[in-house]
């Protein structure tokens, strides 16, 4: 009882989780800067590493403010729910075994829920400031979320219907019988849909529509500063992290691979490190590639292609297996 | 039921202070106002106590980016005012640096608008390039932006082998970087969707409305001043006025691009033909000129300038008006971004449409607001306006 405790605050809990998104933000922002020839963060702590901490903690000292017209409670609320949940998913994220701290059977579909709560917690968050800037951002994400929720959860189900499981723990454990990863066949397609529909959830370019800077200033959390604006960017931070690493659990094996001598009781967490760090670049690499979509074209686009394809799919998957 | 959003005068758009007003319906846009008063810096009056030569100074920093084309257009205006022309080696050189600034307005105009759009890796890779021209400007005139290069009766420096060789090798490279650009705007989905069929603006609209420079050209209407009215030897220089007849922001990108083509080929042409001789004629730094009036008009990056002055013999202008490119352009966002039968506007369209124009306000305000230290608002007429500052200008004499 007491290791799972510990587990859950210290390894792979939160203090673990916390630390690695910041560090995933970093790769992010390097990665980016590298992409458009830029040098991205560099001056705080080796290469920059500490930029992440050091925004962090800037955010936490700014002034912290709350506009008359906002609804205090949401406005205080969402900022703690939009990160406990994203810290919570993470929490099913396999990272020191070949299952996550919280596993049971069919905890894929809460990973799912929790992601489209949190789209549901911008929508709040962005409603109860009462700025106009930010409630067109919070429509924009609510509409956002009618186009990439079932592409998303199509394509996850997909996987799970070719591991026969639906449980990530699971799912892992199938593909490492197999002997496969999942990505290779099929589910290939599956993992396209995932990268693009994940870059709708995180708000990412080409579909950061309910933040568009140069439309709407910031959208949805154009009225947060300080500490609350500090919790929803960790809040996006453990989203990067649950994303790729959900990616990499689901399509690519997850935290199993060939054994190293020597290294043993690090080596899931090597390898689920190795691997959502390529989930990530990939991430990256789809937002430093296109301009922004317009909210109808973005609708258009997951109804017309991303949708059908995913059906596809899911059909293609029944018959193989 | 409509909402207001109010775009500017402080948006992440733009860092000029530019008000819109929209009323929107959802994501469509119904109704626009728009307000450029914010920063009236009172240049023409400044420019009427100043003698001519401090002038050249004062008018540059109406704008940073089209430094050139403002300090070229007021030189030629007082050139005009004193029967005097420029040596043909300065006529060249001034064409060299005007193209040159063409393309650096040019590439920051496209970084800035693939910015607006979201698209911010070509921004980048825009404004590196844009580096490498202005250090050549740098290296032609002594400055990187505000260059000074123009002077009255010529230009400041003249032009050195060396840095002739640096410049032919920069646009060299320039123009295999904006084949790349075009292949890339070509070839990219989310551009074409975010451009194409945005922000129509037809022929006959764009004649009514009195549109300008690439905007005007991107709607198919075959209009230069170097072309109808060569100001600076254009006549000897063959180049192509380029147009594009979608009419709409793609039009606003292709036509731009393909300009740096044509600045290019048009500073290869006059380095190649730099006539020998003079660069500059000998004119006291204090004159006065005689009375009479003049109007230049100089094709800017962003559209057709216009400067105005009335001499009334001593030595400094009575009246001087500019009239900038974005001014002129501005009512015809007010035209493309109201939604009408068939065609509509989003929010998501207000950056790529207003960042079409090129726009830079602070050029553009005009507006003098009357309002009297006991708050109390007088309406008061144009002509009373030019009555009490002029009494105010000659106290200050």
């Amino acid at each position: 009882m007491i290791e799972k405790i510990l587990a859950t605050i210290f390894f792979p809990g939160a203090v673990f989780l916390l630390a690695v998104s910041l560090f995933y933000e970093w790769v992010d922002r390097k990665l980016y800067a590298r992409f458009q020839n830029r040098v991205g963060p560099h001056l705080a702590g080796p290469f920059g590493l500490l930029q992440p901490v050091a925004d962090f903690i800037k955010l936490l000292s700014k002034e912290d403010i709350v506009p008359m017209a906002a609804d205090r409670l949401l406005f205080t609320l969402t900022p703690i729910l939009a990160s406990a949940l994203t810290l919570f998913a993470c929490m099913f994220l396999p990272i020191a075994g070949p299952t996550g701290i919280i596993s049971f059977k069919g905890d894929l579909i809460v990973v799912i829920a929790l992601l489209s709560i949190y789209t549901i917690t911008v929508y709040l968050a962005g409603e109860g400031s009462n700025n106009r800037f930010a409630s067109i951002g919070a429509e924009r994400a609510a509409l956002q979320l009618i186009g990439y929720e079932i592409p998303l959860t199509l394509s996850l189900l997909s996987a799970a219907i070719a591991a026969g499981s639906l449980s990530v723990g699971g799912i892992v454990e199938a593909q490492a019988e197999r002997g496969l990863w999942l990505i290779v066949g099929p589910q290939s397609i599956g993992f396209a849909i995932f990268v693009i529909s994940s870059q709708a959830e995180m708000k990412r370019i080409p579909f950061d529509i309910p933040e568009a800077e140069q439309e709407i200033v910031a959208g949805w959390e154009v009225e947060y500063s300080g500490r609350r604006l500090a919790l929803f960017r960790l809040s996006k931070d453990l989203e990067l992290i649950l994303l790729s690493g959900l990616g990499a659990a689901i399509f690519l094996g997850g935290p199993i691979g060939p054994v190293i001598p020597g290294l043993e009781p690090m080596l899931y967490t090597i390898y689920f490190i190795l691997k959502s760090l390529i989930v990530l670049a990939i991430f990256t690499l789809v937002r430093a590639l296109f301009a922004r979509l317009r909210i109808d074209q973005m609708e258009f686009f997951s109804w017309k292609y991303l949708m059908p394809l995913a059906v596809i799919l899911i059909i293609l998957t029944e018959v193989i297996v | 039921m409509s909402f207001e959003i109010p775009i500017g005068p402080q948006h992440p758009i733009h860092v000029e202070p530019l008000m819109l007003r929209l009323s929107v319906e959802g994501e469509l846009i119904v109704d626009v106002d728009v307000d450029v008063s914010y920063i009236h810096r009172g240049i023409e009056k400044a420019l009427e106590v100043r003698p001519y030569i401090q002038g050249l100074y004062l008018v540059e920093r109406i704008c940073g980016i089209c430094n050139a084309a403002h300090s070229l257009c007021y030189c030629l205006n007082v050139e005009q005012l004193l029967g005097k022309e420029a040596p043909p080696r300065a006529k060249y050189l001034r064409i060299v640096v005007e193209e040159l600034s063409r393309i650096h307005s040019h590439l920051l105009w496209l970084g800035h608008y693939f910015h607006t759009l979201g698209f911010e890796t070509l921004f980048m890779y825009f404004w590196r390039d844009r580096e490498r021209v202005m250090d050549m400007l740098e290296l032609i005139t002594g400055n990187r932006v505000t260059t000074a290069y123009n002077t009255i009766g010529g230009v400041r420096r003249d032009l050195t082998p060396e840095v002739e060789q640096k410049l032919r090798r920069t646009l060299d490279y320039i123009e295999e970087r904006m084949r790349y650009y075009e292949k890339v705007i070509d070839s990219e989905p989310t551009i074409l969707a975010r451009t194409q069929g945005v922000g129509i603006l037809k022929p006959s609209d764009a004649v009514r409305l009195g549109v300008v420079g690439p905007h005007l050209r991107a709607s198919g209407i075959k209009h230069d001043v170097r072309l109808d009215d060569p100001y600076s030897g254009h006549d000897e220089i063959p180049f192509n006025v380029i147009t594009w007849d979608t009419c709409d922001c793609y039009a606003r990108v292709k036509v731009r691009i393909k300009e740096v083509h044509e600045c290019v080929n048009m500073i290869r042409y006059a380095l190649d033909h730099m006539p020998s001789g003079d660069y500059r004629l000998k004119i006291p730094p204090f004159f006065k000129a005689p009375p009479g009036e003049s109007l230049s008009r100089v094709e800017a990056p962003r559209g057709e300038l216009v400067h105005y002055s009335i001499s009334d013999g001593s030595d400094r202008p009575y009246r001087y008006r500019v009239r900038t490119p974005t001014l002129a352009n501005l009512l015809s966002v007010v035209e493309m971004l109201k939604s009408r039968d068939g065609y509509e506007v989003y929010i998501a369209d207000v950056p790529a449409i207003l960042g079409g124009i090129d726009p830079c306000i602070c050029c553009s305000a005009r507006v003098v607001v009357a309002d009297e230290a006991r708050r109390r608002r007088t309406v008061m007429t144009l002509d009373d306006i030019i009555r009490i500052s002029r009494d105010r200008g000659v106290e200050r004499r």
